[in-house]
């Protein structure tokens, strides 16, 4: 063997390790470095030094056939295999992965795997956290502070490596059999340690997770190790770079190898020992003073005296996180948790997203994202942030087509917050949010073609052709159209009226309008062609004009409240449309022959009534009539309630300014007996408690004929004095006799 | 046993004490035990010398360390909390860790004065002899000051805040000036102060951020869990149930298991499964009156039950600790008992019992 092979065992994620590492290959200048992680995918490797590359970053890697089984590997500034990389790079060494490949990963698991160590955790506690058990020993409450203050916070330089490569080799002497899985992986290293050793003249460096230590100084036979490899699944697979997230890094996350506090991490990273502890409190008061909150400098002095006192108390080397976090939370905070808690995310995790750089092998889709990003000027972010655009400009109709082609593409990063309604159709209000798996679903997206365009349309058609509501149907003509996809429109209009035409519920077809007439206004905002849709519409108008006397009948309580949301939001969007008058016509035709079906369900007959009286077809002492006839005490409760919910629920302002409207319904009110009165009480409150307080006055002020001066809610009678001593008498014989004890 | 009711915790714990003083480690100035020391005679372990330590604060150890750290940075320490999370307690073993004295102590009220933070005249010398050194009555934290003490203010937040701010100056510079004789009196090293405030009761007056930015605050939680709270109250009830001459009845910890079953779901406002909401009483139903509940109800066993502890006889106890506002809080409990307890497996005599006192 003429190279020599120097094990490093780290921490992934370690800052800490991450410096000593860098200080350890100074001191070997290695010729060549190896990395635990996946070996297919080492070409890619080498980009990690490029000065485009900002961490965090994670090396994607999936496989070709399904872009849905996945593996991540994230790499932050403060990770030993970033700095190795880097290192390697600057110095000219020879850089590979020497982990199984991920065509072997990708190949044995079907089902789509996070992170390394997930996969890694299955069986065993100490295997997946060694150093948990090696901090057991050492008598700390937690595996974190204690390889922090032995080898991330150790200010001196030592043989740190020996040691824990000892300690490991001491935990798995009594360890069983590690899995099949493991084994093959950790023979699949030695293998290419060798081959490596073999191949260089000189140092050869390992960075590898501190548990693979003691397996990849073991001398095995090639046999025995080739043995161990066969068999092994195998498929095709793609690797790229992706940008990560900082949140992402957090253990929180359901990342298994993550951090507790990517930002405490990154903090040990950027700073140097002696400053340090005040580095980090000034970066927590000035987090608090952010939000408001009054801290004093003389407050920051005792957090850090605390810190150091705690530290001690503890037999600690210097304050670390935990006793940092205690000590702002006593001095800073006022003793409050909720406080840190206030600060914590932005504190501990931070908003960091990471770049790649253009040269980057994408997955297509990705490159094409990247593309219109730049061409759009949205930048992606982990955080939430608003967005307006005005659909008027360029740039805007740009940027909100790009984010609609990508919602069709099930990746949300924007969120419409108003569906565009609130402000006119100009305007569309957007909720940012970059996550990291976006970048998956996005290569997910890869069979419906190779730009976002096309993919989305191509999604968009696969699923209109599977759709078999007509409203949901119309839904998705609504987003092709607003993602400007003129293919995926027409073939959706196309498949919407052979739908239409084919069916004959009353309910779908009035589904498919509100999105219908969306499409049409949208029209207008939009470059788009509508005038298929235009003709459609009118169409479908009056198929539901036809269908709505049948679907109205023999209607059970929830299907007839759907169907009553049906017909109001169907006649909505027939006048928000502005359709031809004859087809209007036709409409309000349909509603009439509602109110004069005696099979007709009473509340769709009493929606029905109300929207006709809206339109002003139906004249008000006409309007009376038909109400005092439905809701006469001939009729059955039980219907008339239907009736009168069907009018009024949603429009008790009506009774406050009609008042022979009022006069009828009074009159029904009051021909009600008791026990019906009590029945259809929880109605009455229903339809009534929509109106806010003041208008509630204002209605009894209306229905008592008082005029809106004087003392509101109470009326003069004349001979109160002649009654009032009864009253007294009565009501201090009640306070005496009903006094809780 | 003594005839004193109770004791302070450093006659008490006396043996525990002197077995952990035996200990080795480094002392600040003025303290009898070494930081770490403390911590183990409040949260319980074994002395140097093998001697068992009896845990005396039930909960997040952490707090505890940094209550020490406090008072080893020669910085005060405000313990706040709701009522009944063990603040005094916490305070008194606090004080007889560091100094072995937990009896300097001010009660604050609403009408405690400067003379009584400060320092008082004995008005016969005073005309005898006009203003001297012999003439002042000196107060606790004044003793505490001269002999390197902790002093203890009990509900900080009860006195006035006037009164609160004459802390500042002892706070800050450690020292309390006699402006009547020219001088001033020095604090010693190991001085402190340990405070205890109410965060959330009626009449209390908020520190000023003067004084409060002069304090390190601890804030003593509510215990998280069932098993936690009923440990607290079994263990405080044995102690207390002895210090009494009570002999404890066999089934107490069951007892105690309901009654803090009870007074969760009452405090937390639904039942212990999440299912049903509940109303919450006006009352704390701290931890504190589970205790008291216990240890009322085995007095009424032991003297008029022939030492049979029953739902009875705790029934009576609960409805005080509960029932704080005559109307409302017994229609919550009314509520309470027909929603939730009566369907409630094992709690039948409760039930019952609580019914018939409503």
């Amino acid at each position: 063997m003429a190279g020599d092979v120097h094990l490093f065992g780290i921490r992934h994620h370690g800052p800490g390790s991450a410096r000593r590492l860098v200080e350890a290959l100074d001191a070997l200048q290695p010729v060549a470095m190896l990395i635990e992680g996946p070996a297919d995918a080492s070409d890619l490797l080498p980009m990690l030094a490029s000065p485009e590359m900002v961490t965090p970053v994670a090396l994607l890697t999936y496989a070709e056939d399904n872009p849905a089984n996945a593996s991540f590997f994230p790499f932050a500034a403060y990770s030993p295999e970033y700095q190795a990389a880097c290192w390697a790079v600057r110095h000219g060494a020879a850089l590979r992965f020497i982990d199984l490949p991920a065509s072997d990963r990708l190949g044995a698991s079907a089902a789509d795997i996070a992170g390394e160590i997930a996969a890694r955790s299955e069986e065993d506690p100490v295997s997946r956290d060694p150093i948990g058990a090696l901090a057991t020993a050492a008598g700390y409450d937690d595996g974190e502070s204690w390889w922090s203050d032995v080898i991330e916070e150790n200010p001196a330089t030592g043989p740190v490596f020996a040691a824990v490569a000892d300690a490991m080799a001491a935990l798995r002497a009594d360890e069983k059999a590690v899995s099949t899985r493991e084994a093959a992986r950790e023979a699949h290293m030695r293998i290419e340690i060798a081959k490596a050793a073999k191949e260089c003249d000189g140092a050869v460096a390992v960075v590898c997770g501190a548990w693979h230590v003691p397996a990849l100084a073991e001398r095995r036979s090639l046999a025995t190790d080739r043995e161990l490899l066969k068999g092994r699944p195998k498929t095709k697979i793609k690797a790229t770079w992706a940008p990560w997230t900082a949140p992402r890094l957090s253990r929180a996350s359901g990342y298994g190898a993550g951090v507790v506090a990517p930002g405490w991490c990154a903090h040990l990273w950027e700073t140097h020992d002696g400053d340090r502890v005040a580095l980090w409190l000034a970066k927590v008061t000035r987090v608090l003073r952010d939000r408001g909150h009054f801290v004093s400098t003389a407050s920051v002095i005792e957090a850090q005296r605390l810190g150091v006192a705690l530290a001690a108390l503890r037999e600690r080397p210097s304050p670390g996180f935990e006793e940092l976090r205690q000590a702002a939370i006593a001095c800073l905070c006022n003793g409050e948790r909720a406080m840190w808690n206030d600060i914590a995310a932005e504190l501990l995790v931070g908003a960091g997203v990471g770049s790649i750089p253009s040269a980057t092998p994408l997955a297509p889709l990705l490159e094409d994202l990247q593309r219109q990003q730049k061409a759009t000027r949205l930048k992606p972010e982990a955080l939430e942030r608003p967005l307006t655009l005005d659909l008027r400009s360029e740039s805007g109709l740009m940027r909100s087509t790009l984010l609609h082609r990508l919602n069709a593409l099930d990746v949300p990063w924007g969120r419409l917050t108003d569906a565009g309604r609130s402000r006119g159709t100009f305007r569309e209000n957007w909720q940012l949010r970059w996550e990291p798996e976006f970048a998956v679903r996005l290569v997910e997206n890869l069979l419906y073609g190779s730009t976002i365009m096309e993919a989305a349309a191509g999604r968009l058609i696969e699923a209109m052709g599977k759709e078999s509501e007509l409203g949901a149907l119309a839904g998705l003509v609504r987003n092709a159209m607003i993602a400007d996809l003129p293919g995926a429109t027409e073939s959706g209009i196309a498949a919407l009226e052979t739908k239409a035409a084919l069916t004959s519920d009353g309910q779908s077809l009035l589904d498919a309008l509100p999105p219908m007439a969306d499409i049409l206004r949208y029209g207008e905002a939009r470059a788009g062609t509508a005038q298929h849709l235009a003709a459609l519409m009118p169409r479908i108008v009056v198929q539901a004009a036809l269908a709505l006397p049948y679907a109205a009948r023999n209607l059970d309580v929830p299907a007839a409240a759907k169907l009553r949301g049906a017909i109001l939001a169907g006649d909505a969007a027939i006048q928000l449309a502005q359709l031809e008058t004859d087809v209007v016509a036709g409409w309000r035709a349909a509603l009439t022959a509602l109110l004069h079906d005696g099979q007709a369900t009473r509340l769709i007959a009493g929606t029905a009534a109300r929207l006709l009286y809206e339109a002003e077809l139906l004249a008000a002492d006409h309007t009376a009539d038909l109400l005092a006839r439905m809701l006469s005490p001939g009729t059955p409760i039980a219907d008339a309630a239907g009736f009168f919910e069907g009018f009024f629920e949603g429009a008790g302002q009506r009774l406050i300014h009609d008042a022979a409207l009022r006069g009828a319904v009074d009159g029904w009110l009051l021909s009600l007996d008791d026990d019906a009165f009590t029945a259809s009480l929880p109605l009455f409150r229903r339809v009534f408690s929509a109106l806010d307080r003041n208008e509630r006055r204002r209605l009894m002020d209306a229905l008592f004929a008082r005029n809106s001066g004087g003392a509101k809610g109470y009326r003069l009678i004349a001979d109160a004095a002649a009654i009032w001593q009864q009253h007294e008498a009565r009501v201090i014989a009640l306070l005496n006799a009903g006094a809780p004890r | 046993m003594s005839e004193k009711l109770r004791l302070p915790a450093e006659d008490s714990f006396a043996s525990e004490l002197k077995a952990l003083a035996a200990g080795e480690g480094h002392r600040p100035p003025g303290w009898a035990l070494s930081p770490r020391q403390v911590v183990t005679y409040l949260m319980g372990g074994k002395a140097a010398d093998g001697t068992t330590i009896t845990p005396k604060y039930v909960g997040d150890k952490r707090l505890i360390e940094t209550a020490v750290a406090t008072l080893a940075t020669d910085r005060a320490l405000l313990l706040l909390g709701v009522p009944g999370t063990a603040k005094s307690w916490v305070s008194e073993h606090l004080a007889a860790g560091v100094t072995g004295d937990s009896t300097l102590v001010i009660q604050c009220t609403a009408g405690t004065d400067e003379n009584q933070i400060r320092y008082g005249w004995n008005y016969a010398q005073l005309l005898a002899h006009g203003p001297s050194r012999e003439a002042l009555v000196p107060t606790p934290l004044m003793r505490a000051m001269e002999g390197g003490k902790l002093c203890r203010f009990e509900e900080l937040t009860r006195m006035g805040s006037d009164v609160q701010d004459t802390l500042i100056t002892v706070l800050s510079e450690k020292m309390m000036p006699i402006p009547e004789l020219n001088t001033a009196v020095y604090a010693q090293r190991g001085f402190n102060i340990i405070a205890t405030a109410n965060n959330r009761d009626k009449g209390v007056n908020e520190l000023s951020s003067a004084l409060k930015r002069r304090f390190n605050v601890v804030v003593l939680p509510l215990p998280d869990s069932a098993e936690e709270v009923v440990s607290i109250v079994v263990k405080r009830v044995g102690e207390m149930a002895q210090n009494l001459d009570l002999p404890a009845p066999k089934n107490v910890a069951d007892e105690v298991a309901r009654v803090v079953a009870i007074f969760r779901e009452l405090r937390s406002g639904s039942t212990e499964d999440g299912k049903v909401a509940l109303k919450s009483p006006s009352g704390g139903l701290s931890t504190a009156e589970a205790i008291a509940v216990m240890v009322g109800g085995i007095s009424q066993a032991t003297f008029f039950n022939d030492g049979k502890l029953t739902p009875e006889t705790l029934a009576s106890n609960m409805i005080g600790a509960v029932v704080k506002d005559p109307v409302q809080d017994a229609a919550v409990l009314g509520e309470y008992l027909e929603t939730v307890l009566k369907k409630k497996r094992g709690f039948e005599g409760y039930y019952a019992s609580l019914t018939d006192l409503i």
